[in-house]
């Protein structure tokens, strides 16, 4: 057990490090010149090259690369050139929180919604209700993030004023108005997952219900309910489990348009406005969170399955 | 619940967002101030209230005043520091006026004197005077590392200290455009920074900035927000009104015209274009705009073929519909452009241009005449490179493209991403493009470096020895009606020989709810709160 564990942080160590030299690479490959974008249009000849100095970026790629490498195994993540603040405390303390607010209660929105939503599909099939839910899921999987988030704002926050349309406050200081800040942006991430969770219990629930063990709990009278919610959604939960850790590359994708409409200071923004303007270490240090992130819940999907499936426990 | 009661839950709630300062508020404004620096403020305070909250839409990099390019930081830098001249609009003419200094004589063509106000302090409690002008100057001109601005002062030769409240600037030469240089758009090299706060803050200086300003530097959440509160003891009297302002980053202006019309904000720094006409509709707020100093142009590369061929230059010039590309491209809102001199630079506007003759405008004939002149008569090949940026986007490229077959060139417009953008055009690997070029208020500034034959940013690479001469004599010309007939004449050359083909003069907006009062519009791209009220 103990050695598997080892295995396996030494997988999550060679990913990361191939995460981090294809970033690098691929940042450097791209066309575009930190230097230059970081000065504007006004600059001499001098003010440039002491600018590429200091960013050292005079450098060759590889010498860039390791002492990159050594620095951020050593903690210290460097500063960023445009804003000029430490990018630990950026990345990690700010906008990393902010995502994860964002992703997490999004995800909640999702299971809250779209399991129920399943669940009740599969039972009617072919009801009107069936129908329905069909038409909204495949709405909520076509619609994109961006508008939807603009149309969400302008009717709940303009039309009606039920609720803020901007800004980010901690839900760790602040639970209400961090949550009720929260809920619009949530709700624009999640509508492609109720979809698709909504779906995904529907077509694996019809399945289950068919199977021998839910004839025999029905045969023994167990009444509906339990027969739906003990006996079938328990057998869904690994297939959903497990297409909801692979899917949270899409969920992080999406915070990206999500923070930019509800301008929320989080690390889809953080990397986006990076990338744009060519600032290699932040966008270093905010790719590596996402891998970490990635493979972290990746590996804790693998680990749940002993507790979602007893056939997996003896093993 | 209904409709009505739930919006007071909501701006409850809101309030409630605002906890801590809320609770400060309400337990007197004389606490802030302390929480500040510990120094308690006198009588000055009771007339400072209100906390006004503005988006700002574009990239702050920086908030030091002599290392930004940008002049969405300008905007609240100017909040907190001063320079030794300041811009002022009346409506009319934009002047350039002491701020720091008291007076600001000619002694001779190169020699400045500048007497400072008394008693100014720092906010860190140190005094502005005469080493602290040296000082800044100093930074921009030779400080280490170099600031993108130290050109601008070139010419100073020495700064000489003659009282602790008086510095006579020598240059090396007559500097017509040193005024600008001091409080230009973006190059503010006059502007005065704390000594002992660059000692102490470094290179971090620009993340905790110190000045003189009516508000001084609290806090900068990146992506968030930058908050500045009251400066208690500032010089002019009477001002600031605002107890506090904040300065939320916002990445998407729509959003910000749904906070701005749902009452979460205050007031925006920028309004795009096409966004004007929600904020026109909506009766909670004024907008601010006039025409900046500004042009648009369609850039040709005149290094490499086909536009190294004066003809088809000029060909390019006069088949542009300003007409349409003002209401197609601009939203209707720009003017249109026949020179780059433009209308803020109010000596040196000319009111009549539209009918004086000089610069170009639409005229297919003569565009036709001109194609007919040109070496290569069959069709012409171009890249056209554009990108989503800046207020118009690729906007201009689409409207120009089928302008340009009329007159036999087929514009390949290829849609690249911004930073490669600004990489190719900086390295002149393109055969055309549009661009909004943002002068300070001088004509110096809005057409020296950008087209002189060795320009920093002359990105068409054309070459004119006499425009050259001419602004280089405007230069050192102290003479207005002089100066101005220099520059007459470098834009003719520049117009007529077209490495560019110039389109408009843009409006810049800002935006600000009912209930602000006291803005005072500068056309210099400027949000100066110094006189900014919230009443309600």
């Amino acid at each position: 057990m103990i050695l598997r564990g080892l295995v396996r942080i030494g997988q999550t160590l060679v990913v990361l490090l191939i995460v981090s030299f294809a970033t690098f690479g691929l940042l450097k490959l791209a066309p575009g010149d930190p230097v230059q974008l970081a000065l504007g249009a006004e600059y001499s000849e001098t003010a440039y090259r002491s600018l590429q100095r200091e960013m050292g970026l005079d450098q060759p790629f590889l010498v860039q690369y390791l002492a990159w490498a050594r620095d951020f195994a050593t903690g210290d993540w460097g500063r960023s050139y445009v804003a000029r603040t430490d990018i630990f405390t950026f990345a990690v303390l700010e906008a990393l929180p902010v995502t994860l607010t964002l992703a997490s209660l999004s995800l909640f929105f999702a299971i809250l919604i779209g399991v129920p939503l399943g669940v009740l599909s599969a039972v009617k099939k072919d009801s009107i209700f069936d129908a329905g839910a069909a038409v909204f899921a495949l709405t909520g999987t076509a619609f994109p993030s961006f508008l939807l988030g603009i149309l969400l704002i302008w009717l709940f926050g303009v039309k009606l004023g039920l609720f803020p349309v901007m800004g980010y406050v901690s839900p760790w200081q602040d639970p209400v108005t961090g949550l009720y800040h929260m809920v619009l942006p949530a709700l624009t991430l999640s509508t492609y997952f109720i979809a698709m969770i909504t779906r995904l219990t529907r077509a694996t629930l019809i399945e289950v219900l068919e199977q021998p063990y839910i004839a025999a709990a029905r045969a023994r009278g167990e009444p509906r309910w339990r027969v739906i919610w003990v006996h079938g959604v328990r057998n869904i939960a690994m297939p959903l489990v497990t297409i909801l850790g692979l899917q949270l590359g899409t969920l992080l994708q999406g915070t990206v348009l999500t923070e930019t409409v509800f301008s929320l200071p989080g690390l889809g923004q953080m990397i986006t406005d990076a990338v744009l303007s060519r600032e290699y270490v932040v966008v270093q240090a905010g790719v590596m969170l996402t891998a970490t992130l990635f493979i972290t819940i990746n590996l804790l999907v693998d680990l749940s399955y002993p507790f979602l499936d007893p056939r997996l426990r003896a093993r | 619940m209904d409709k009505a009661e739930l919006k007071k839950a909501f701006l409850e709630r809101m309030s409630a967002k605002m906890g801590r300062r809320a609770v400060l508020k309400g337990m007197g404004a004389g606490l802030i101030a302390a929480g500040g620096n510990g120094v308690f403020p006198g009588i000055a305070r009771a007339q400072q209230s209100g906390h006004i909250r503005i988006a700002s839409i574009k990239v702050i990099d920086t908030l030091d005043p002599h290392f930004t390019g940008f002049l969405s930081s300008i905007q609240i830098i100017n909040n907190i520091h001063n320079g030794l001249l300041k811009i002022t609009y009346d409506g009319e003419e934009v002047r350039f006026e002491p701020d720091l200094a008291k007076t600001w004589e000619l002694e001779d063509d190169r020699t400045h004197l500048f007497k400072l106000r008394e008693n100014v302090k720092f906010h860190d409690g140190t005094p502005c005077d005469a080493e602290a002008v040296k000082f800044s100057l100093l930074r921009v001109k030779e400080g280490e590392p170099e600031s993108p601005h130290a050109w601008k002062l070139e010419q100073l030769e020495e700064v000489e200290i003659v009282d602790p409240l008086t510095v006579r600037l020598h240059f090396s030469q007559a500097n017509a455009f040193l005024p600008v240089a001091l409080n230009g758009s973006t190059g503010r090299a006059g502007t005065i920074v704390s000594p002992a706060a660059v000692e102490k803050f470094g290179q971090d200086y620009g993340r905790n900035p110190v000045g003189t300003g009516p508000f001084r530097f609290v806090s900068w959440r990146e992506n968030d927000a930058i908050e500045l509160e009251a400066n208690p003891d500032y010089f002019e009297a009477g001002l600031p009104k605002l107890e506090r302002a904040t300065f939320v980053l916002m990445n998407e202006a729509s959003t910000a015209v749904a906070a701005m019309i749902s009452g979460q904000i205050d007031g925006m720094t920028d309004c795009p274009m096409q966004l004007v006409p929600q904020i026109e509709a909506f009766p909670g707020a004024n907008l601010y705009g006039e025409i900046e100093g500004n042009y648009t142009f369609l850039g040709m590369n005149n290094q490499r073929a086909p536009f190294d061929d004066i003809n088809l230059r000029r060909a390019v010039a006069w088949a542009l519909d300003r007409e349409t590309i003002l209401a197609q491209s601009y939203f209707g809102r720009a003017i249109q452009a026949y020179t780059p001199i433009s209308p803020p630079m109010t000596k040196f506007y000319d009111p009549d241009i539209a009918t004086s003759g000089r610069g170009q405008w639409f005229d297919l004939e003569k565009a036709k005449q001109f194609r007919a002149q040109a070496a290569d008569q069959g069709e012409v090949q171009a890249t056209y490179m554009m990108a989503e940026r800046g207020p118009v986007g690729t906007r201009v490229a689409q409207t120009v493209a089928p302008m340009l077959a009329q007159i036999g060139i087929r514009a390949n417009l290829e849609l690249i991403e911004p930073a490669t953008w600004v990489q190719r055009r900086n390295a002149g690997d393109f055969d055309l493009y549009d661009f909004e070029w943002v002068a300070d208020l001088d004509p110096d500034e809005a057409i020296y470096p950008e087209f002189r034959s060795d320009g920093a940013w002359n990105y068409c690479g054309w070459q004119n020895a006499d425009f050259d001469q001419h602004c280089a004599d405007a230069q050192v010309t102290l003479d207005t009606e002089e100066r101005r007939r220099l520059y007459y004449a470098a834009e003719d050359l520049l117009m007529d020989e077209a490495p560019i083909a110039i389109m408009a003069h843009m409006p810049i907006y800002k935006v600000f709810s009912t209930k602000v009062d006291g803005f005072q519009y500068i056309p210099a791209d400027l949000v100066n709160l110094h006189s900014v009220s919230l009443t309600g």
